[in-house]
């Protein structure tokens, strides 16, 4: 009877944990006590000393930092403007760079998916081209292109593009033998098939593709426009408060940039649920 | 009906990746009617699915065709429509979306609302209005094979092919199923083949039943016909009497597929020591107190006595099984009825002669004649009583069962009625069941007596099922009973190691004539491998010493006789008599080179060599003329005017039996 008791308590006590984490609100008072004991300790060790970093609220008071908060969408000149500017001026590049890696990416994908052959020519190349990391492409693009902003395109399409075309080819690969004999007994059109078999087969694996590739674009933008100077953008932006030393500039853009990841993300996934709920 | 699906010599090879090549199927030659419902059955692995993708196009067979309707396939069409076993419905379309999809795909020369007829008649056939707009996900398993059924049939095949539709399926969607398939099909005409490894599956469904061997190498081990008719109900099918005996026919093949495969993995060659070419034995034996020599040689050690460590004893349960064990070449030797050397050498196993050999007479007599309580209880006692009620009651059918074709039971049977002028073909049925299922069947009133060897006569005494109303004393006393038989060309390969056999088991038959061994023998025979059944039943002597009191007088027991003066030795001239017996019946035909083949079944010389080497060398020779109840003299010189002069026979026949693997020429 005894030994019952302690453990009755430790049940208790995880039960309790359970209820807690399905109450509705713990979605959100959770994540912003986790948010609120982050800066309260980055704020303790900037204020004694042990980071040279400003803190929090140093962020929010000084002069520049704040400025730039309170004002998204000034606009001075191209290389002087606001946050939310920058940042659409980068996204305006990702759209397209991302874009075209898209289509190019499913495209060939379907094409290295459907034929072994094709497959087995290029996937040590796409798995080599794969490990290159997205700043090293930055002095080829620039070599070859000549100009800022094809390159930074170019940048972003070719970082893009592997995790799309990966993908898609795995996904169209691995339509299941049953679909493909349905196909072949029906003797369904190609044209049928692509569209009613093909597609929605690989539509998960495509996805999971763009998934991966819409941060690799987002992280890419960044790391192209710090290194290449002069273009209007949230990377540039903070290179150009680095040389200044306006560090907190750089970390109110930091913010933005984590924040526009972070939607990108769940947009792509909005989407994907749409378009093609689990299956 | 003419051929409407022809599959001609297929055989199908598979490359492996380690360079090797696996060969799925071989030589299968199968014709489907039209309308007709033919199912493959066989193992995991037998090919069966292979098969069935060969006929669907899905797969091309590597050599061989198949045609439908006289085309030969090439590749997958509508016309040969597959239901999958894993239903393979595209799960981001809707019920109708898919067997729209199909409908629309296929019947391109109807009008658009042609085809949506089509597709809302076809979801009322499998029931499903209900769920039309329902994706696959949102459907369980025997929703979801319904609509793959739906979708086969709306495209109007001319065959349906069916790869293990129900076998994901709980029990009772399966039934449901099956019986609704089954419907449709006579309904709308249907051909079709289905895989199915689902036995009562099989022949509820089934108009042919297509049964393949194990892989490698797969062919049609045989082809059964059910002629259950149709409309079928599965509670008409079940009482059907047809319906046990088809199922334990498949039964039997499959059992007998997995034991050979079983026994080919563990073959390992021969393995040659003490100067013998083969020591690793696998002998068959059926559980009958007769197969006392065989057990007794392995236990008492008379077999490794003589350099044969590595003998194992398979207990078979019918002499099928033997036949098939000897013929598959996976039994080395085995206990046999009498008659079974000669039937199998002249073909008897289905047309194929099989040259089996023997050495040894193991035992003689033991046999009886045992018939249903019902008679005793009419008062009828003995075999005179018995034949006049079968006379005076022709009109009513009376079946009796015995063992095998081929064994004494059988012949002795026959003989014994048709002396008594009861024709054993026409006036009573007489049905091959094996040796421990009679008592069973007895009780079940499904037969009304039978022949068999102990203990099978003694138990259905003692349990009051029937009574014995004639023994070997008065039919034919002394007659052989089991023998030692192996292949001719395994005698051949082998020849020291037959010796060595003959001699283990002749040790072994001496120890067992020995009534001082009696109980012993009795205790072992009993034992859970062997006979597994309670001691009381099995006696090698005279039971009635022992079982005071059984409802009757036990009438003057003909015992077993194991080991004596020119007992053991084979016996050319009973090999002779066993030879005309099966040709009176029209089992075999009469072999014009009868001489031949008794020089080769009967080894004497085999038996000799190991007799003088035992020291056994003053056993008697001859056994003197054969002397049967009735005695009528059979004369060995002149077997066919024996046969002749016989009243009841059936139209034998004289043929050449070529025996070495030809097929025998009948020659009237």
């Amino acid at each position: 009877m005894t030994a019952t008791l302690p453990n009755r308590a430790t049940v208790s006590s995880r039960d309790r944990i359970q209820a807690l984490l399905k109450h509705p609100a713990a979605n959100i008072a959770l994540p912003i006590i986790g948010i609120l004991l982050f800066l309260t300790i980055w704020e303790v060790l900037a204020r004694i000393g042990l980071i040279a970093l400003p803190s929090p609220i140093q962020v929010l008071t000084d002069e520049r930092s704040n400025y730039l908060i309170m004002n998204p969408f000034f606009y001075n000149s191209d290389l002087d403007q606001g946050l939310f500017l920058q940042t659409m001026a980068s996204l305006k590049r990702v759209a397209i760079g991302y874009g075209a890696a898209a289509i190019v990416g499913i495209a060939v994908g379907i094409l290295v998916g459907n034929s072994p052959v094709i497959d087995k020519m290029f996937d040590p190349l796409f798995q080599f081209l794969r490990m290159v990391a997205p700043l090293a492409w930055v002095p080829i693009a620039l070599a070859a292109l000549r100009q800022n902003e094809p390159a930074a395109l170019f940048v972003i399409f070719i970082t893009s593009i592997w995790p799309i075309l990966i993908n898609t080819a795995v996904g169209v690969r691995e339509i299941p033998q049953d679909y493909k004999n349905v196909a072949k007994v029906l003797r369904i059109s190609n044209q049928k098939y692509f569209f009613k078999v093909l597609i929605p087969s690989a539509l998960p694996y495509i996805f999971t593709g763009l998934r991966i590739a819409i941060g690799l674009a987002w992280l890419a933008i960044i790391a192209a426009e710090i290194v290449m100077s002069g273009v209007a953008g949230i990377g540039f932006f903070i290179w150009d408060a680095y040389q200044q030393n306006y560090v907190t500039e750089i970390i109110v853009a930091v913010v933005y940039i984590g924040a526009v990841g972070l939607v990108l993300d769940r947009l792509v996934l909005f989407i994907q649920k749409r378009i093609a709920p689990g299956q | 009906m003419s051929v409407f699906v022809a599959v001609d010599q297929i055989e199908k090879v598979f490359n492996l990746s380690g360079g090797g090549q696996y060969i799925a199927l071989k030589g299968i030659d199968l014709e489907i009617k039209k309308g007709e419902f033919v199912s493959l059955i066989g193992h995991s692995g037998c090919g069966k699915s292979t098969l069935l993708n060969m006929i669907a196009g899905l797969d091309l067979p590597t050599e061989g065709v198949v045609t439908l309707e006289g085309d030969r396939v090439t590749r997958p069409g509508p016309e040969r429509m597959v239901v999958f076993q894993n239903y393979s419905l595209l799960p981001w379309m809707t019920v109708r979306e898919n067997i729209a999809l199909a409908v629309d795909e296929v019947l391109v020369d109807l009008s658009k609302a042609e085809r949506q007829a089509i597709v809302e008649q076809h979801i009322q056939l499998v029931g499903l209005q209900h769920a039309v707009d329902k994706p696959p996900s949102q459907l369980s398993g025997g929703m979801k094979q319904r609509v793959a059924i739906a979708r086969a049939l709306a495209i109007r095949p001319k065959l349906l092919l069916l790869d293990e539709p129900f076998g994901a399926l709980d029990a009772l969607t399966r039934g449901n199923l099956q019986e609704r398939l089954m419907q449709i099909c006579e309904e709308s005409q249907v051909t079709a083949v289905m895989v199915t490894h689902d036995v009562d599956e099989a022949v509820l469904l089934s108009d042919r039943i297509v049964m393949l061997t194990n892989g490698p190498s797969s062919k049609i081990g045989s082809i059964l016909d059910v002629d259950i008719p149709r409309p079928r109900k599965r509670m008409d099918v079940v009482n059907h009497p047809s319906y046990y005996s088809l199922r334990s026919e498949i039964i039997y093949f499959l059992n007998q597929q997995k034991r050979i495969k079983k026994l080919r993995a563990k073959k390992s060659g021969a393995t040659a020591r003490h100067g013998l070419e083969k020591v690793n034995l696998e002998m068959g034996f059926v559980p009958l107190t007769a197969c006392a020599p065989l057990i007794v040689a392995k236990e008492k050690g008379f077999f490794d006595k003589h350099g044969l460590d590595e003998v194992s004893l398979v207990r078979e349960t019918s002499w099928r099984g033997i036949v098939d064990g000897i013929a598959g070449n996976y039994l080395d030797a085995a206990q046999m009825p009498a008659g079974m050397p000669v039937w199998l050498t002249i073909g008897g196993n289905q047309g194929t002669p099989l040259p089996v050999v023997s050495a040894l007479t193991m035992t003689r007599n033991g046999n009886a004649v045992t018939l249903a309580k019902k008679f005793y209880d009419k008062g009828i006692l003995n075999a005179a009583d018995f034949k006049r009620m079968l006379l005076d009651s022709a009109e009513q059918e009376h079946t009796l069962g015995m063992v095998h074709p081929s064994s004494m039971h059988n012949l002795l049977l026959r003989y014994w009625l048709a002396a008594g002028g009861i024709d054993p073909d026409r006036d009573v049925t007489l049905k091959t069941i094996p040796p421990a299922q009679m008592v069973a069947d007895l009780k079940a009133g499904t037969i009304d007596g039978y022949c068999v060897g102990e203990p099978w006569n003694l138990r259905a005494a003692i349990e009051g099922a029937g009574v014995t109303v004639a023994t070997d004393l008065e039919i034919w006393d002394g007659h052989p009973g089991k023998v030692l038989g192996v292949r001719e060309d395994w005698a051949a390969a082998y020849p020291n190691t037959h010796i060595a056999l003959v001699k283990a088991l002749l040790e072994a038959c001496r120890y067992c004539a020995d009534a001082n061994n009696g109980e012993e023998i009795r205790h072992i025979l009993a034992r859970r491998e062997y006979l597994s059944t309670s001691v009381d039943y099995i006696y090698l002597g005279d039971p009635n010493s022992h079982v005071c009191n059984i409802d009757q007088p036990m009438r003057e027991y003909a015992h077993h006789q194991f080991f004596g003066d020119g007992l053991n030795r084979p016996s050319r001239t009973e090999h002779l008599w066993m030879m005309t017996q099966m040709a009176r019946w029209e089992d075999v035909p009469f072999p014009r080179n009868w001489v031949e083949i008794l020089e080769r079944v009967c080894r004497v010389s085999v038996f000799s060599t190991a007799a003088r080497e035992l020291g056994v060398l003053d056993m008697k020779y001859h056994r003197g003329p054969i002397q049967l109840f009735d005695d009528i003299p059979f004369d060995a010189e002149d077997p066919i005017g024996y046969l002749n002069s016989l009243s009841i026979k059936r139209d034998f026949s004289v043929a050449e039996v070529a025996i070495d693997g030809r097929r025998p020429v009948t020659a009237g």
